[in-house]
């Protein structure tokens, strides 16, 4: 049958079995930023955020998410304009194989809306459903700190986080050597 | 202190067989391994010199990546309208044999599009090894793609193609497996005996490895030595002091499942896009699997969600192979998290025994490690990982003048090990350092200066790597970091001044623990790139190489962007593709950087050469008066600079003379010099409960010159997060008939962000003149180095030490409640 939801703001009619996976679903209509890791509803890496909450698309059914808001990496920045908490997870070199990061930051997304200076402790609750086999959350855990920071700076009508410099990318060759 | 002589006894196999990859043992020879190395000059740049190396970087993949816009291999799913789906079949039982297979209703599924079994003409008879390594292969080839006898509870039997999942998984279910049932046995020292059920018969493996004795289920027997280890121990000024140690079987666990999709090209040539560490190998060995030329396979690696070594293995692309030829159609077989824990491959646990012989002051005269592997159903990797339990830890301490290692690999009714980041190491390093810790404590002497009285310095000739030929060879040591890493590991944990918890029950104590891993396998590799150079001045640069999300591509660009003298974002990197890169051994063995980063090391400056020659002519200066940096070439004498869009556009669309400029480089080497560790463990115990928190890791680690540090931080920081996994979590665990008793995330255990201690990762800089720019590996040593450490924390904290991995709060609490 057809379902009608919102995914990234626009109104999608998706044609899935009731019982069909979210995450499948959403994969097959193009979100491949929507990852699965295990065999449902565990690993964290298809989390999405689904009228306001963060929840993993994966063993959740089409017919429990007809007519709601659904929200992917995808509608968050592009390579040439990335979100600040995209941002903040490239400048710390948060990020390695990168399949479990969308769910990451779509936890993030959803942390840093309730709250806009969580502590570390926090930060480590709002990622603990999602398994991370690179990094032993070590830099995301500062990156998402980061992007807090960001993020206040932002509506607080600060220019650009400086807190990091070292995560930049060099635009030119460097200085001539003697 | 160094060396010139040693006894090598290494064991080898009848002539003209592999032998397992064991090196013809030769005495160490000076003049073979000299301190000074012939360096280039370019090599050794300060930190002020360098323009891209070991200066920050963005991860070239990264912002694909953080936008969800990066392919991995199940995203190429939407290329083929015509694409299966597959679900394997698998043994329910732990040892016996297939007398019937009943395909006839899954035959008959609407959906269905093939269903292959063992006799099926699609699928290759021939016996092989799944292990991922270099040719002659160094495992004995015991296993087919799918089997009639069955080994555990796992091992594949069939398969199913279909037009989606739920049909792939309704056909699979629907196949009707008779077997007739064997004994099994599941525990290693109980297999280990001619009165054990026995997994292989007479015939049954082909390639077989050094020691092999299959009555008694050892796939493999190693042993090498350098000096009289028992001859040491007899000594009357020496006390000898034993201990044993056992690790658990780790999952990879990597979050992108083993994947891959299968298909024949309109060349009539087989492809694969796979999540693989190894395109070159599985290359090959598809080749040689399928009977078909190697020009006729085609292995392409897109983006890899983790591997670990566990993507070393060819696990899943043979299967997928066979039933897209069966079905004429692509196929795309995406393990399940189930089969991941259960059928894929795990780290080899181990027990592990140490022995020395300790004179009252605190020299060691000898030391020697013994292991017992226990390799699964089959035998990939099981040889030259044990091989690794005394090869990577032992050359630590070089000064000790007897040493001894011996392992016997045997076979169980259990899922399959392979290769697994650490190869060996962590089994040897949690020994070795569990050891010397408790040494240290019976003598009275500090653990730390008991270990620099005989740990490696540069200068010496390390005899022991080479002892038993094979993944080590002798080598001299020409940087090395130790001392620096256990200051600054100090300094950062607070060694000196640790503060008690104020309650009474609770005790706080650091733990620490040292190591050194290799940098590529001695001998046993090759890296290869190109580089092409288009009008703007920017560059292409094909690398075999793989990236599984370490970093590696960009490693490379700063590498290439060093020599040429331009922006990384100038230098557009693809990797790993067999019809378009250069061949290369693969993701393995902590080589990467090294070995294929030299290659691109080579082929930029291949193409320096031609730029400034081309600088050369349009300046008018000789080559020698001219460089490039800031992507120009320049001249140091007049000052005058071309950029390097200008030479672009000269050399192909000149006048006069035209050419495209291209750089090739090609690297192996005889080297392979250890990164090393300092591993610091805070903990805090609750004598009454056995309770502990550990408070922090601190590790330290020379890598040489890191190409990017915060990429290399990273690495250091996922090593150690997996390393402390194996001290305190059980990894897979298997029931009474060899099941994996863990089928998903929620049941096998590993920290989780909130169980998951600070770590804070040093990078201490050396120069290690053999490898690209200073730089030798990082991202294996600090896997090694938590369950010692942890364990003499423990020890240091409440008096009792834990020798079982894991270290749990009821172990602690049986351990501090016995009399």
């Amino acid at each position: 049958m057809k379902y009608t939801l919102t995914v990234n703001g626009e109104r999608k009619r998706i044609e899935a079995d009731a019982d069909a996976d979210v995450a499948s679903t959403l994969r097959a209509a193009g979100y491949k930023g929507v990852k699965c890791g295990c065999d449902g509803g565990v690993c964290g890496a298809s989390t999405v955020i689904i009228d306001g909450e963060a929840r993993m698309a994966c063993g959740l059914s089409m017919a429990s998410v007809a007519g709601s808001e659904i929200e992917t990496i995808e509608a968050l920045g592009s390579q040439g304009d990335l979100h600040p908490i995209q941002q903040a997870f490239v400048d710390h070199l948060a990020v390695q194989c990168g399949f479990c990061i969308p769910g990451m930051i779509m936890q993030t997304k959803q942390l840093l809306a309730e709250t806009t200076d969580p502590s570390e402790q926090e930060v480590r609750e709002a990622i603990d459903d999602v398994v991370c086999r690179c990094t032993g959350y070590q830099k995301p855990v500062e990156a998402v700190l980061d992007a807090a920071q960001r993020l206040r700076n932002d509506s607080a009508g600060i220019e650009e986080s400086t807190a990091m410099t070292d995560g930049g990318t060099l635009d030119s060759g460097g200085e001539r050597r003697d | 202190m160094a060396r010139s002589t040693a006894e090598v006894s290494a064991v080898t196999d009848r002539d003209g067989v592999p032998d397992g990859g064991t090196a013809t043992p030769r005495a160490p020879d000076d003049a073979e391994h000299p301190l000074e190395w012939d360096e280039q000059e370019n090599n050794d740049l300060s930190p002020e010199e360098r323009t891209s190396v070991s200066q920050p970087a963005e991860k070239v993949d990264d912002r694909k990546l953080v936008t969800g816009q990066a392919k991995y291999t199940a995203d190429y799913d939407e290329r083929f309208p015509e694409l299966a789906r597959a679900k394997v079949v698998r043994s329910e039982i732990p040892h016996g044999n297939v007398v019937d297979i009943d395909a006839s209703a899954a035959k008959a599924m609407d959906g269905v599009c093939a269903v292959i079994t063992p006799d099926d003409e699609a699928v290759p008879d021939a016996k092989y090894t799944s292990a991922g390594q270099s040719y002659p292969e160094p495992s004995p080839w015991d296993m087919r793609v799918l089997n009639e006898h069955v080994r555990y509870v796992g091992d594949p039997v069939a398969a199913v193609a279909a037009v989606d999942e739920e049909t792939a998984e309704e056909a699979a279910a629907a196949i009707e497996i008779e077997y007739e049932e064997h004994d099994h046995v599941v525990d290693p020292e109980a297999a280990f005996s001619e009165d054990a059920p026995r997994l292989f018969g007479a015939d049954e493996v082909d390639n077989e490895i050094v020691g092999h004795d299959y009555a008694r289920n050892r796939m493999a027997h190693i042993e090498g030595k350098i000096g009289e280890v028992a001859a040491a121990t007899e000594r009357e000024d020496v006390h000898v002091h034993e201990s044993e140690w056992s690790t658990i079987r780790q999952s990879h666990a990597q979050v992108e499942k083993h994947t891959t999709l299968a298909y024949t090209d309109e060349d009539e040539r087989h492809v694969l896009i796979t999540s693989t560490q190894v395109p070159n190998h599985t290359r090959r060995q598809l080749a040689h699997l399928f009977d078909v030329p190697i020009r006729d396979v085609r292995v392409k690696k897109p983006r890899v969600g983790g591997g670990f070594g566990g993507k070393q293995a060819m696990v899943v692309e043979p299967i997928a192979l066979a039933l897209s030829l069966a079905a004429s159609r692509p196929v795309l077989y995406e393990a399940t998290r189930e089969e991941e824990f259960g059928a894929m491959r795990s780290r080899h646990p181990m027990r592990v025994r140490a022995r020395s012989a300790v004179t009252a002051d605190g020299t060691i005269e000898a030391i020697e490690l013994y292991a017992l592997s226990n390799t699964g159903a089959y035998g990939s990797h099981g040889m030259t990982v044990a091989g690794n339990v005394g090869s990577k830890p032992l050359p630590l301490y070089s000064k000790v003048p007897n040493v001894r290692f011996e392992a016997d690999i045997v076979h169980t009714n259990t899922p399959q090990t392979g290769a697994m980041r650490g190869y060996g190491a962590p089994q040897g390093t949690l020994a070795l350092e569990g050891h010397l810790d408790r040494v240290a404590r019976d003598l009275g002497i500090d653990p730390i200066e008991f270990r620099r009285d005989h740990y490696m310095e540069v200068g010496d000739l390390d005899a022991i790597a080479g002892m038993m030929g094979g993944e080590g060879a002798e080598r001299r040591i020409r940087s090395c970091g130790l001392d620096e890493c256990i200051a600054r590991g100090k300094e950062a944990v607070g060694w000196d001044d640790l503060e008690q918890p104020a309650a009474e029950q609770l005790h706080r104590g650091i733990g620490m623990a040292l190591s050194a891993q290799g940098t590529g396998v001695a001998g046993d590799e090759l890296g290869a790139a190109q580089i092409m150079m288009n009008e703007d001045g920017s560059f292409h640069l094909q690398v075999g190489g793989v990236d599984i999300g370490t970093g590696a591509d960009t490693a490379f660009v700063q590498i290439a962007a060093e020599v040429l003298g331009c922006a990384p974002a100038d230098v557009v990197v693809k990797t790993s593709d067999t019809d378009n890169t250069p061949f290369d051994y693969g993701a393995y063995a902590s080589s990467t950087t090294y070995i294929s980063g030299m290659a691109v090391k080579k082929a930029a400056e291949d193409a320096k050469e031609r730029i400034l020659k081309w600088g050369s002519h349009m300046l008018d200066e000789p080559v020698e008066q001219l460089d490039t940096c800031g992507s120009e070439v320049y001249s140091d004498r007049t000052g005058a600079s071309v950029t390097l869009e200008e030479i672009g556009y000269e050399s192909v669309y000149g006048e006069e003379t035209r050419e495209h400029i291209l750089g090739k480089g090609t690297h192996s080497t005889e080297e392979s010099p250890p990164p090393f560790a300092a591993q610091f463990v805070d903990v805090t115990v609750n004598e009454e409960t056995g309770e502990f928190d550990v408070n922090k890791l601190v590790v330290a680690v020379d890598c040489g010159v890191a190409i990017n540090p915060k990429m290399a931080e990273g690495q250091i920081e996922g090593a150690n997060h997996m390393s402390y996994e194996m001290a305190v979590n059980e990894g897979i665990t298997v029931d009474s008939e060899g099941r994996a008793e863990q089928r998903d995330y929620e049941e096998y255990s590993f920290p989780t962000a909130t169980e998951s201690p600070p770590i804070e990762s040093i990078l201490v800089e050396t120069h290690e003149p053999t490898g690209p720019f200073g730089a030798k590996s990082v991202a294996e040593v600090p896997t090694n180095t938590v369950p010692p450490a942890l364990s003499n924390a423990v020890r240091e904290a409440v008096g009792v030490r834990i020798t079982d991995m894991p270290i749990t709060a009821e172990k602690i609490k049986r351990a501090l409640d016995e009399p």
